[in-house]
């Protein structure tokens, strides 16, 4: 395979992490627009700790994530006083904030005979440990892809244990979640944690395999597609937003290059064709179940 | 016997001619185009797209590129479009570097030149950095300093701090009298935000100006009522903007509305283009801008009428494109590129190490200096817009 098809799926791994950190939120029927936000967070953070401290990329995305899920712990409590259009707007507002935080944030030191570090609206550039640590493109892939392995496995997991059936029942309807005794508060911050944990490894690995950040890499439109995997993919399990990232950014960003503006049009109508005539996504509980039946049929019946 | 000998002589000599023109016209030399051809800026991206197929007509007319084993090599161009997005910039260039493509001109944005760059291997031939090996040779992407980043990354684009420099003291020569500077920058886009911050704000009091202060706003704003009106209470005697046209046109709009009165307007060096002019023409009257291009000499003319067949214009960006394909052109014969499936990866290397050696170029107003750090030093003059057109203001090289 050549260097940019494993560039391709080093892209498509770090879109299926952020599509999942929406993902997790949406099951408690909340939509957070916050998640750039995270994501900038887990960038900067993992960031400054390759380059600054000189941490290895594993333990550097950790913390970037950890961060990460800190503020969204912190953002999760005001976020369940409001809900609906309200919570977008105040989800979008700390995700502008956090943007502008780091258009703000100006933290260098010399390193040789270089300075480096976050550097305002400069950006922070050099983060260059991947190929100053002999990792080829296809290296960066196989780990990106690794953890993406390890966030989605355990994502699946969850849907399928007791935690994920609170969250659900949480984002089907809250007054009957609460009325059978389960504490809302502690499921969405819960939910916003492990969003924000999970934005925060996204972010971690696009800062290093991009090399350079600034504060407009993490706008509204990183907020958009977060929600938008999820929303295209279907919440029924972990592999619609998957298969949402994979359209996505290999068929409409990379196949489509050539036709221009025509992409972006595209993306917006694929939004919401999808919402209007696909309500639960390509993936909906009831495609999931056929595709199950569909299965079956080639394999001898248990009688 | 000696008619057939001849006929026998003379169909040999047409198969070897048909062979040799076969071997040449099956050797191409593939050259990549990226920039942005979509989004707010996207006219910067298919204007160096038309520049770079007229050029590569020109030279295909001409006969090619002579190769190194003494045979001509066609040019061909393809263009890909990187939205001005960091991310879809590096996709884009490994896409390039999986084909035959043996350099590539882009891209538009100093956003996804800086972290492309970062991509590439930071010092060439050094085996423990597994960077991308392939040559850019930048046209548009301005933002000062980004080719040190790795020594596959080449740019030819002015030297604005030399630019600024030298206008804020001419201007400050010929006015004696204005004494204030008032600026204006586009604050969320990396070109114009450097050039406010590191070019026009310290130029400007170099040559003695008093800097009153600056407003800032963003290149997606379409309202700049409360910035304009600081703007009208600073009362400078010259109004810097930093910024491109899409913004530059409205903020004019509105200095007009609200009557800013001034003595000398001076912009960002990528706004002296058509976009400009289209967009507001009227209210940019007089504007000064240094710019390294302007169909001032007959190579310069034929690369506007060029980029105009081709459904583009020429302008201080787009232009770089034209001088960059005839760089290369040079390179190529020099260094000897065979342009051979095989031998891409070899090519490439020598690209790079040709571009890396050259000490000075030429240039469409001139001749072009090359530093060690994979920069330009281009000639320049000031522009002033009048009417649908920029003309000439002043050259300082005479």
């Amino acid at each position: 395979m050549s260097d940019f098809t494993w560039g391709l799926i080093q892209i498509v791994g770090v879109h299926t992490i952020l599509g999942l950190s929406a993902y997790v939120i949406l099951l408690t029927g909340q939509v957070s627009m916050a998640q750039a936000g995270f994501v900038a967070i887990g960038a900067y953070v993992a960031g400054m700790l390759t380059v600054l401290a000189e941490w290895h990329i594993i333990p550097s995305m950790i913390t970037g994530g950890l961060a990460a899920a800190v503020l969204a712990c912190i953002v999760g409590f005001p976020a369940l006083r409001v809900r609906g259009l309200m919570l977008v707007v105040a989800t979008i507002a700390f995700g502008e904030f956090v943007r502008l935080f780091w258009f703000n944030f100006d933290y260098r030191i010399a390193k040789g005979d270089i300075v480096v570090g976050p550097e305002g609206g400069e950006g922070f550039k050099q983060i260059r440990f991947f190929p100053e640590n002999g990792w080829t493109t296809q290296d960066v892939a196989i780990f990106i892809w690794i953890v993406t392995a390890i966030i989605l496995a355990a994502l699946w997991w969850m849907d399928r244990s007791r935690a994920g059936k609170v969250l659900r029942a949480v984002g089907e309807d809250e007054m009957a979640a609460q009325s059978v005794g389960i504490n809302l508060t502690v499921v969405k911050v819960s939910a916003f944690t492990a969003g924000g944990f999970i934005a925060g490894i996204a972010g971690a690995l696009y800062a290093h395999y991009t090399t350079h950040i600034e504060h407009l890499n993490f706008d509204i439109l990183m907020a958009t597609f977060a929600i938008a995997y999820p929303i295209l993919g279907g919440l029924a399990n972990v592999w619609g937003t998957l298969f949402a990232a994979i359209f996505i950014q290999v068929i409409v960003i990379e196949v489509l290059r050539d036709l221009g503006d025509v992409r972006n049009l595209m993306f917006g109508a694929l939004i919401i064709l999808v919402m209007n005539f696909l309500s639960h996504g390509l993936f909906s509980a009831q495609v999931v179940r056929k595709l199950k039946e569909w299965t079956r049929l080639g394999r001898p019946s248990d009688a | 016997m000696k008619r057939q000998i001849m006929l026998v002589a003379a169909g040999a000599l047409a198969f070897a001619g048909t062979q040799s023109a076969a071997v040449s016209a099956d050797r191409e030399v593939h050259v990549a185009g990226f920039g942005a051809k979509s989004g707010v800026v996207r006219s910067f991206g298919i204007n160096t797209e038309a520049v770079m197929r007229a050029a590569a007509e020109k030279i295909n007319k001409e006969g090619g590129i002579k190769l190194g084993d003494g045979t001509k090599g066609k040019v061909v161009v393809t263009f890909y479009d990187d939205r001005c997005k960091a991310e879809e910039g590096i996709s884009v260039v490994r896409r390039i570097a999986s084909t035959k493509a043996v350099v590539a001109i882009g891209p538009t944005c100093s956003n996804v030149a800086e972290p492309l760059f970062g991509v590439l291997q930071k010092k060439a031939g050094d085996a423990s950095d597994t960077g991308l090996q392939f040559p850019i040779f930048t046209d548009t992407a301005i933002k000062g300093g980004l080719a040190k980043i790795s020594e596959w990354a080449f740019r030819n684009v002015p030297n604005e701090s030399q630019m600024y420099q030298s206008l804020f003291k001419w201007v400050k020569k010929e006015n004696p009298g204005y004494k204030s500077v008032f600026g204006g920058v586009e604050e969320d886009f990396a070109h114009s935000r450097f050039t406010w911050y590191q070019v026009m704000d310290k130029r400007a009091q170099e040559a003695g100006f008093k800097v009153l202060g600056r407003v800032k706003w963003l290149l997606n704003d379409t309202n700049f009522t409360t910035q304009v009106r600081q703007m009208k209470k600073a009362k400078a005697d010259v109004i810097s903007i930093s910024s491109h046209p899409f913004t530059l046109c409205g903020v004019l709009k509105e200095m007009k509305r609200q009557r800013v009165k001034y003595k000398m307007l001076i912009g960002l060096t990528s706004s002296s283009s058509l976009e400009t002019l289209r967009g507001c023409s009227k209210q940019a009257k007089g504007i000064i801008i240094p710019t390294s291009f302007a169909p001032v000499t007959p190579a310069a003319k034929e690369a506007a009428a060029g980029a105009a067949k081709f459904n583009g214009s020429a302008d201080l960006h787009s232009a770089a494109a034209w001088e960059n394909m005839f760089i290369l052109k040079d390179v190529i014969e020099k260094t000897g590129v065979m342009a051979k499936g095989d031998t891409v990866q070899a090519d490439r290397r020598k690209i790079r190490d040709g571009l890396a050696a050259l000490k000075s170029t030429g240039g469409l107003i001139g001749g072009i200096q090359r530093t060690m750090e994979g920069e330009a030093v281009k000639p320049y003059v000031y522009v002033h817009a009048q009417g649908k057109e920029w003309k000439i203001l002043h050259d300082p090289r005479k």
